[in-house]
């Protein structure tokens, strides 16, 4: 088998979400001296992104997304522990919560799954969470990132409190905020002064990328 | 938003024929053009006149089925006018068949 | 140059030549995403002139108007502080916004909390049918998530699915599936038997392919029970979300259907009218919208044998998503979507 071979079986397992073939691979990759970062990134990586752009179109779903996700954790994880000098540094910490008086969490689900699937680490404190309690835990988690989602008009109002709060705590250049949800928009974000506003999960994923880039 | 879209695209409601074929949408399953169609051969008017206030005001008039205005005579208006309908468009109204129900009334 | 919106109601300038381009995009993109076919060059042509048109308002020719329905009708009244009953309200709508057909609604919109309140429903359903005329449906949404932990007696699958228990996630959406059935039949027919025409499923699938599934097999017993009553299905978004992604119905796989399809969907189940949505992005101009909204509902329009009613308000059907949509766009699509849609209603 040769290398390109090997690495779209490395893509297809990602796609199955079959984490045994993944694992298998990995462990493989390692045996035949290959390098455990170009296969993460040629494969695993392109797997992944192959994942998220089929469920983008509604070719895959939140189920297959998860398992995709698991299959690259347990794989990363093998390959990871082979790179020299501890390649593996953490793509960033993101806190994610439903805004108090809202109880709607699958928009929230997808994006804690896509992100978890990119090497996130996520902090994902539920939904109808009250703006002090989210402050309070950003602290102790450390997060780069707060990403917030309301499907309500009533309550995206919660998001702006946010950014108000971090603000009259003095936190506020402490961490990046992004937006989200059914009636967000980015003129939204812009007038109550969020870092970034996504429109959908992948997009979300796609952001938080470039604000911890900054 | 509703009277933009009325404005825009609506037929126009009890101001014209549009609670006839919207009647006709809901009960019968019928497409817009067939629905429009088959009001207008129960009323013997042209598909255009069901969109023409002129024409149907004075229609729903002399059918006696209802017009917006509250004070036109003895006119017929909510429940007496579905009965109108119900006959005019040869169908049943649930409403109209719950007031047959409760007044034990034989048609 | 031709003023005209984003998404999210910022006013943009945009050339004659760059609303094409939008548009043309945003076909594209309904192509792609639901494997139809596009709009024609002559229906292109014509959405361009819609929006490039100068007035604030633009309507339909004469003869091409089409039935308005409303989601949730009495409750638009109510937000706005207006204190007044349903059945005066049904009378504005009637008599002043010259509605087609009208929606009586709770203001908890969604079945779970009605069924504790069917008997006050029920007189708001009988007191309004004896004073409007227009048909009278009764409206709320299927909202699963109602069933689920901490607000229900399921586990919750949001919670769920992330930590990867993706049977458990599964299995609860079912049980949930079962519950909503139960309150969707119980109430539907209240209303119906206190009078209404029927019942309006709205934002139906926001949950979820789950939600979509429990609303058709509601539907299905409902036909089976009341055959005349009038059903309309209204959908949450173009697609359905895949959050079990393995249900069927009529052994289709209902994950990731399109309007094309979930209408079929819905009328073997036994729907009378379907609701038609297409999601609004906000960060892509009003023409880029409304060219794919258009050729989402012209193939829905196509398949189905049933009336097809898309939803045109805030944040669906290209209208931008804004508390106070601007009737510059609302009234653009509203025309859009009969003259070029082909939509039986809105």
């Amino acid at each position: 088998m040769d290398n390109q071979e090997f690495i779209n079986k490395v893509i297809e397992s990602v796609i199955s979400g079959d984490d045994v073939e993944a694992e298998a691979l990995a462990k493989q990759a390692l045996e035949n001296n290959m390098d455990p970062l170009a296969v993460i990134n040629d494969g695993y990586v392109v797997g992944i992104k192959q994942v998220g752009d089929m469920f983008e179109v509604g070719e895959l779903f939140l189920p297959e997304l998860i398992q995709a996700a698991e299959a690259v954790k347990k794989s990363t994880t093998i390959l990871n522990e082979a790179i020299t000098g501890g390649a593996n540094k953490d793509k960033g910490k993101v806190l994610i919560a439903t805004v108090e008086g809202d109880i709607h969490d699958i928009g929230k689900a997808i994006v804690l799954s896509l992100l978890v699937a990119n090497g996130f680490d996520v902090l994902d404190l539920g939904r109808d969470v009250p703006t002090l309690d989210i402050i309070t835990k950003a602290e102790e988690f450390k997060a780069d990132v707060i990403g917030t989602s309301a499907l309500l008009t009533t309550t995206m109002v919660r998001q702006q409190d946010l950014e108000k709060a971090l603000r009259n705590e003095g936190l506020r250049d402490k961490y990046k905020t992004i937006v989200g949800g059914a009636p967000v928009t980015v003129r939204w974000a812009e007038k109550i002064g969020a870092d970034a506003y996504a429109e959908n999960a992948g997009e979300g994923v796609n952001k938080i990328i470039s604000l911890i880039g900054k | 938003m509703a009277l933009a879209h009325m404005h825009a695209s609506g037929m126009g409601g009890i101001r014209t024929a549009g609670d006839l074929v919207a009647r006709m949408q809901f009960s019968q399953k019928m497409r817009l053009n067939e629905a429009k169609e088959y009001v207008a051969g129960k009323l013997k008017v042209s598909v255009d006149d069901l969109v023409d206030e002129v024409v149907m005001n004075e229609l729903r008039q002399e059918l006696d089925i209802s017009t917006v205005y509250a004070g036109m005579g003895e006119m017929a208006r909510g429940i007496e006018s579905k009965f109108r309908i119900a006959k005019l468009l040869d169908m049943e109204i649930n409403s109209v068949q719950r007031f047959l129900r409760k007044t034990n009334w034989q048609q | 140059m031709v003023v005209t919106r984003m998404g999210d109601g910022s006013f943009i300038t945009l050339s004659k030549d760059e609303v094409r381009r939008d548009i043309e995009e945003g076909v594209a993109d309904a192509v792609k995403r639901g494997k139809i076919e596009p709009l024609g060059a002559d229906e292109i042509d014509h959405l361009v002139d819609i929006c490039c048109r100068p007035q604030k308002f633009v309507s339909v020719e004469k003869g091409k108007e089409l039935i308005l329905s409303y989601d949730s009708g009495s409750l638009k009244i109510t937000r706005l502080g207006i204190p007044i009953g349903m059945p005066q309200i049904m009378q504005l709508y009637e008599r002043a916004f010259a509605a087609d057909s009208l929606e009586l609604a709770y203001v908890h919109y969604s079945f779970k909390p009605i069924k504790s309140i069917v008997p006050e429903e029920q007189y708001a359903v009988a007191e309004t049918s004896l004073v409007t005329t227009a048909p009278l449906l009764y409206g709320a949404m299927p909202n699963l998530p109602l069933y689920t932990k901490p607000d229900g007696p399921c586990d919750n699958a949001a919670e769920l699915l992330p930590a990867g228990k993706i049977d458990q996630a599964r299995q609860a959406q079912e049980e949930a599936v079962e519950y909503a059935i139960k309150d969707m039949v119980f109430v539907s027919s209240g209303m119906y038997e206190a009078g209404a025409d029927g019942i309006d499923f709205d934002t139906t699938g926001a949950a979820g392919d789950a939600e979509f599934y429990a609303t058709l097999k509601a539907t299905e017993k409902l036909r089976e029970k009341y055959p005349d009553m009038a059903i309309e299905i209204g959908m949450a978004g173009e697609f359905v979300l895949g959050f079990h992604g393995q249900l069927e119905y009529d052994g289709v796989r209902l994950a990731g259907l399109y309007p094309h399809k979930q209408v079929k969907l819905a009328e073997k189940a036994g729907a009378s009218v379907f609701g038609a949505v297409v999601n609004t992005n906000s960060s892509r101009s009003f023409p880029w919208n409304l060219g794919r909204a258009i050729t989402f509902c012209k193939a829905c329009v196509e398949a189905a044998d049933i009336p097809v009613h898309a939803n045109v308000g805030m944040g669906v059907g290209a209208v931008p998503l804004v508390m106070t949509p601007p009737i510059d766009c609302v009234s653009r699509t509203s025309a859009a979507m009969a003259e070029v849609g082909k939509l039986d209603g809105l």
